[in-house]
This record gives C-alpha cells, sequence and structure tokens, in this order.
C-alpha cells in the first residue's frame, strides 16, 4: 500500500502509525525521529527530530487525547517526549532516571491519563506520570537484574472490589534474564508489585506484547532469542498463567518482535530470518498460521 | 543490574565463558601487600554473590601471579606464576570449587612467567612468556654487571597440555632471532589461526610468530613523528574475526633508556598486517572541550578487543584510566571513572560483554557496567553540591563519597542491542501492519487479507 524508501540514513528500528493512521513515526540508528503524513497511497515527510545522543529504538504515540505526543527512548539512556502545537514539532520533556540503554516505552492506557512506560539494560523500569503542571514523578522499580529488553500495558481493565469498581492496572515486562514478569499497582502503596514471574524461555526474551483486546482471557506472547514464542494465558485476570508454545518446533532464527491486531487477536511475529508470520488461535485453543507478510 | 560489584583483591584476574561468568583471581605479584604477607591465593567470584568481600573459593598458591587465564571450555585455569612455574587448576561448577595444585612438569622457564594464554580454538594448547636468567656457567655470573640488561633474556613456550607430564617433553619455542625482548609483557593467539601469535615485551617491536614456519615472520615498529623516536610497545591483541588485524599499544615508560624523552601520552595502533607499514588508526589522547585529555598519558597496560562487537575495544593503564574506543572511527566513547592506581588489566566477560572487570593496585577489582550514564538525580546533586556553603562543604567532606561517572563521548550501541536489522511488524488500527523492510532502511504499511479478521473491521471509528 504505502512503501518508504530510505528515509534515514542508517537502520530502523521503529515504526508507529498514529490512532488515525494518519501520521506514521520512524526512528533509527541514526539518532532521529521522522514524522510522515499518510494520505491514501501517499507520504510526506513532515519533520525531523533530532535531540537523542544514540541510536533510537522505540517510538509511541500518545492518544490523541493528550495531543499529537510522541515519546521516544534511546541507547543515550533519556526517554523524549515530542508535541506539536501549532504544526511545529517541539521536544516537551526530558526523562532521565536510567543509567543504560532505554530499550522499550509504552504509554499506559489513556484512562490511566498520560502514564508512561519504559524499561532499560540498568535492569530497572519506570512509570512516569505527567501531571497537570508538567511535572514528572517516577516509579522506579527493580525488573530484571540484568536488563530489561520490552515492557507493555495491559488493556484497561475494571474488576469489582467489595462491591466498588476499580481499575486493575497491570504491566508485562520482558528481560535479558530469560523471564517474562507480569505486575500490578498497588493503590495504597501506590507503587507496582510482582504479579507472576513466568518461566519459560532459555534466553534472552526481547519481546513481550499483552493482547489489547479484551475478551475472558488474557493474552501474552513472549519472543525469546531462544528461537521459541510462548503465548500466557490467564482467565478472568486472575489465577495462574498457562503457557502455550505458539509453535512446538523452534523457528529458523531468532525472534525480534510481536505485535497483536487491535482486533481479531492476530499475532505478527518478526525475527532474524527476516520474515513476517501471522498466527491466529483456532477452537482447540492451539495456534495455526495465518500466512507470511510479503514485503 | 547492579552498577559496580567490587571484589577486595590486588590480584590478576580471568573470567569464565558462562552466560553468568565466574572470575578467578590470583594475588598479584608487583604489589606490595599493606600487611606485608607474602601469601598468595587463588579465588574464585561469582558476579551476583551477595557478599562481595568473601570470595566463594580460595587457596593458596606457591608464588604469587602475574597473569591467568581460563581455557575456552571452562574446565582448566592456568596461572603465569612469577617464581618461574605454570600451576594449573581445574574448576568443578557442580560445587563451586577449584581444584589445585599440579605444577607443569616439563615447564622450561627459568624466571618470572609475565603472560599466559589458552588457545581458542584448541584447549589444550598453553602459551606463556616471560624473562629467563642468562644461563652462563662461568663465573661472572655472580659478579655485578654493568649493563644489568644482559643478564636477563625473553622466554616464549607452547605447552600441549595432553603431554606435559612428562619431563622429557621439551615444549615447542619459537625461533626469535628478530626481535631481542628482554623479557615478554603480552602474548596473544590469534582468533581465527591457531598456529599464529604475537608477542610484546620491552622493545619497539612486535612479533608475529607462525608456528607452521616454527618462527617470527612479522616484525612490526612505528616511529612517532613527534619524537623521531621508535614507540615502545607493551600491549598486543588480534581483532576478533579479521586474522590480519592487530592492535598494539605503548608503554613509552619514562624511566625506559630507549625512550627517556618521549613521554607525551601513550597510543593504541591498528594495524593491518598486509600492510605493516602504516597503521590503520591511532588512538591518541586528544584534548577534548574544557581542556580535558582523552586518551593514556600514561603505559598502556592492557588491551581487550570485544569478540561480540568488533567496533568495541577496552584499554587500560598506568595513568589509572579505562577507557573504551571503536577502532574502526579512531574515535573515543567513553572515560570510565579513575581509579586511585595503576590498572593493569581490563577485561569484557566473554559471553556476557555488557559487563568489564578491571584489576588495579588500588586493591580492588571492580566489575562494571559498559554503559553508567549521569541520572537526573546525580546532576541534581551536583548542583546542590555547588551551591552548599562553605561550612557545609567542610562538615560534608569526610562523610560524603563521591560516585564518579562515566564520561561519554559517543554513544554507539553495541551490536547485541538491537541494532541490527530488525524486520519489525506492528499493527495498528483499521487492519494495518507496519513493516521495516529486510535492509532495515525501508517501511511498509500493509493490510494483510485475512478473511473472517479484517474483513469487517469498524475499529477506526473506535
Amino acid at each position: 500500500m504505502v512503501s518508504i524508501a530510505n528515509p534515514h540514513s542508517d537502520l530502523i528500528h521503529d515504526t508507529a502509525l498514529d490512532y488515525y493512521g494518519k501520521r506514521l513515526a520512524t526512528c533509527s540508528s541514526d539518532k532521529t525521529i521522522k514524522i510522515f503524513d499518510i494520505e491514501g497511497g501517499n507520504q510526506r515527510l513532515v519533520d525531523t527530530l533530532f535531540g537523542h545522543e544514540g541510536p533510537v529504538w522505540r517510538v509511541e504515540w500518545a492518544h490523541p487525547k493528550f495531543g499529537n505526543t510522541l515519546a521516544s527512548c534511546s541507547y543515550d539512556g533519556k526517554v523524549l517526549i515530542w508535541k506539536e502545537e501549532n504544526g511545529k514539532w517541539s521536544q516537551i520533556a526530558v526523562h532521565s532516571t536510567h543509567t543504560a540503554s532505554v530499550n522499550s516505552v509504552k504509554w499506559a492506557p489513556h484512562e490511566y491519563g498520560a502514564l508512561l512506560l519504559a524499561g532499560s539494560s540498568d535492569g530497572k523500569v519506570s512509570i512516569i506520570e505527567f501531571e497537570e503542571n508538567g511535572s514528572l514523578t517516577p516509579i522506579v522499580i527493580d525488573a530484571h537484574s540484568i536488563g530489561v529488553n520490552s515492557v507493555c500495558w495491559a488493556p484497561a481493565v475494571v474488576e469489582e472490589q467489595n462491591k466498588s469498581l476499580k481499575q486493575l492496572r497491570r504491566f508485562v515486562t520482558g528481560g535479558a534474564d530469560n523471564l517474562v514478569k507480569v505486575w500490578k499497582y498497588e493503590s495504597n502503596s501506590k507503587t507496582y508489585s510482582l504479579e507472576e514471574s513466568l518461566e519459560g524461555h532459555s534466553d534472552w526474551v526481547r519481546d513481550v506484547a499483552w493482547s489489547p483486546s479484551l475478551l475472558s482471557q488474557s493474552y501474552i506472547a513472549s519472543v525469546s532469542q531462544d528461537r521459541t514464542c510462548v503465548i500466557w494465558t490467564q482467565v478472568n485476570n486472575d489465577g495462574p498463567w498457562k503457557k502455550t508454545l505458539l509453535k512446538s518446533e523452534k523457528f529458523s532464527d531468532v525472534l525480534w518482535r510481536a505485535s497483536w491486531s487491535l482486533s481479531g487477536n492476530v499475532l505478527a511475529i518478526s525475527g532474524g530470518d527476516n520474515k513476517v508470520t501471522l498466527w491466529k488461535q483456532n477452537l482447540s485453543g492451539s495456534w495455526d498460521s495465518a500466512g507470511e507478510v510479503q514485503q | 543490574m547492579v552498577q559496580v560489584i567490587e571484589y577486595p583483591v590486588t590480584a590478576t584476574f580471568a573470567w569464565s565463558k558462562h552466560k553468568l561468568p565466574y572470575l578467578v583471581s590470583g594475588t598479584y605479584s608487583n604489589a606490595i601487600d599493606p600487611n606485608f604477607s607474602s601469601e598468595s591465593k587463588l579465588e574464585l567470584w561469582s558476579i551476583n554473590q551477595i557478599n562481595n568481600k568473601e570470595p566463594i573459593f580460595s587457596l593458596n598458591s606457591d608464588s604469587k601471579f602475574n597473569d591467568l587465564d581460563w581455557s575456552g571450555d571452562n574446565v582448566t585455569i592456568a596461572g603465569a606464576l612469577d617464581n618461574g612455574s605454570i600451576e594449573i587448576f581445574k574448576f568443578n561448577q557442580e560445587n563451586d570449587s577449584i581444584q589445585s595444585n599440579e605444577l607443569i612438569k616439563n615447564n622450561r622457564h627459568t624466571g618470572p612467567i609475565r603472560s599466559i594464554t589458552f588457545n581458542p580454538r584448541q584447549d589444550n594448547l598453553l602459551l606463556s612468556g616471560g624473562e629467563g636468567i642468562i644461563n652462563s656457567s662461568n663465573s661472572a655470573k655472580t659478579l655485578p654487571t654493568i649493563n644489568n640488561i644482559q643478564n636477563t633474556t625473553s622466554e616464549i613456550f607452547i605447552y600441549d597440555l595432553n603431554d606435559v607430564d612428562n619431563p622429557e617433553t621439551l615444549p615447542m619455542s619459537p625461533n626469535m632471532t628478530m626481535n631481542r625482548f628482554e623479557t615478554i609483557s603480552s602474548l596473544a593467539w590469534n582468533k581465527s589461526l591457531s598456529h599464529v601469535f604475537s608477542a610484546a615485551g620491552n622493545t619497539s617491536a612486535v612479533s608475529i610468530f607462525d608456528l607452521k614456519a616454527k618462527k617470527e615472520v612479522i616484525n612490526l615498529n612505528y616511529i612517532n613523528p613527534t619524537t623521531g623516536m621508535k614507540e615502545i610497545f607493551s600491549v598486543v591483541e588480534w581483532h576478533p574475526k579479521n586474522s590480519t588485524r592487530i592492535a598494539t599499544a605503548t608503554s613509552n615508560n619514562i624511566s625506559n633508556p630507549l625512550n627517556a624523552t618521549a613521554n607525551a601520552g601513550d597510543s593504541i595502533y591498528i594495524w593491518d598486517l598486509r600492510n605493516s607499514n602504516a597503521p590503520l588508526q591511532i588512538l591518541s589522547p586528544q584534548q577534548f572541550e574544557n581542556n580535558t585529555i582523552v586518551g593514556h598519558t600514561d603505559g598502556i597496560q592492557s588491551l581487550d578487543w570485544c569478540a561480540q562487537d568488533e567496533t568495541f575495544l577496552l584499554s587500560s593503564g598506568r595513568d589509572n584510566s579505562i577507557m573504551l574506543w571503536n577502532p574502526d572511527s579512531g574515535l573515543p566513547l567513553t572515560k570510565y571513572p579513575k581509579r586511585n592506581n595503576w590498572c593493569f588489566k581490563s577485561k569484557f566477560a566473554p559471553n556476557f560483554p555488557e559487563i568489564f572487570a578491571s584489576a588495579s593496585l588500588d586493591g580492588k577489582i571492580e566489575v562494571q557496567t559498559l554503559q553508567n550514564i549521569p541520572t537526573i538525580s546525580d546532576e541534581e546533586e551536583n548542583n546542590s553540591k555547588q551551591q552548599e556553603s562553605e561550612t557545609d562543604f567542610w562538615n560534608n567532606v569526610s562523610t560524603e563519597k563521591v560516585v564518579e561517572k562515566a564520561t561519554v563521548f559517543n554513544f554507539q550501541a553495541p551490536s547485541w542491542y538491537n541494532n541490527i536489522i530488525e524486520p519489525a511488524a506492528t499493527w495498528s488500527f483499521g487492519g494495518k501492519l507496519v513493516s521495516i523492510s529486510k535492509d532495515g532502511k525501508s517501511i511498509n504499511i500493509n493490510k494483510p487479507n485475512l478473511p473472517g479478521y479484517f474483513q469487517d473491521n469498524k475499529n477506526l471509528e473506535e
């Protein structure tokens, strides 16, 4: 449909389409972020954002209710927040609490406010709330002893507790300690605690993705350098997590990324063999290939 | 992860090749023990041990260590002892123990052994070098000689560990006619050719030996155009993949009679042996903004070329500093916090290059992460310190521990991060899939046709 050739002078690491599918943000080892307007089959470069001092690993759009806002993270250890106002892009905040590369950044479901989650090679995750007065209040927790590779929020869920409705605020992290960990917000202590540490990989977990669909089950996909993808499921947001291998035999190469479609629970997996494969669950609960994306 | 683990020993060390590595340390011979003890210990440490004051295993050794190496299969540890012996240890991972203690029986060294290294491709081949006493039978030996240089000569031996118990078997020794070293300070096996190695001593040349030819095949030297003198090389290190690339570092010690005037700092030279007349890169001390010197101002003692990313080279020296360089571009990447004394060995953990260890005469082996970026709280601390009143400053000065951070000149991500081609595919609204092309340079937006899944997608209105 749309193809953008060589927008950056070095490798591209991440792309993000905004909520309306009209704007694309890309980031690269060339230390920049680029913003494109996408109109039908056409695209136009709107701006190039300079500010990071190292390769930029991830970009993510905030929900449109927070304006045209973008978060990016880099090997330089920083998370930068960018905003477009009156057609002009500028850097509005710097989050500098990590001592090593920040590898992953995700905005929380918009119901929680402007809340950002970041994971770093320093082994920590930070949760930053951007408050009305512009201040940042980070919560920093030790997550994976030898580095956090990926973070992802659970979709916003409301559960009934003592006859009142309460948010169940959770996220998942994947680390260089081969573990997948699920974390939960404790509203009393205003911090996050470990809900479950999931063992299923024998090498670095490169990406974790929590399915955004609100179904009776929670789905987390984790992909690893051990060439496997594990689907973790939990019924009714409670109880044990069940482990299913996406495919019983190993993939032909290291797996880098996992992404759930916004509805329909189709999983896209990409790996070192440069293939993007699609997967969906069948009625018996196991996973079937739904084809390969031709590039 | 923990930024720094430190082990309270003045010792040389070797890493194991485990993903969560062990480190073995051996009491360093060139240091004076604060208690004037002559005791020598081999000690085992882990990077995730809780109490870092005590080793997880310890045993005594006959003599202090000049160097240690751990074999590629993680089983054997070889120690270069100051008394001229080579001690072989066996590591047992099941109970975290090290079994002592056999000295190589067919050892031919006659003086202190300075450098020892396992062949990276054949675990049974051990290369050792040091200085030997010239064995003269006449009585002149006992008389003081004017030129004491003639009392020692370098010794290099290659041992086959499968055949070292027979005192009658002679270790291999290469023919060293071109370069007259008095001692050997650094030895390195070529990382791809198991029959090639190099040596540096206290002379103005680095020797490359080929065991197939049984002799020295290349002699590298460099005349410093500023001083007009030949550089004195102290360290050699091979490129991790390219068999013709080598790094050599200088130690233009002011006390060295050959080079008394040349103390303008020390440099690392990157060579391609196919053109041994001119180095590819020279990593020299450079003046940066606010007049700080970046690079080694005195005696480089160790080099380590990262096995997983050949654009990382770690160096340390007598100027107490540790540097990370890009040997391809010649750019300094990071300057680590200074140690309190000479830093004689710095090595990446072989299978976990995110961390490295460095040994210094300041009494510690420090393990630190490649990255240690100052955070906002470090800056705030710095600012509040500068606004401190004089009284507050003097009240706090004795109790405050200054935590120095690394200075980053270039944020260059290592290859084991994501800075490789990532064919990342990300779903977005409307069943669109954005993916990065196979070469990592272009972007495609597709709408995969999955019957029953996306044909009736109405999420755009969400």
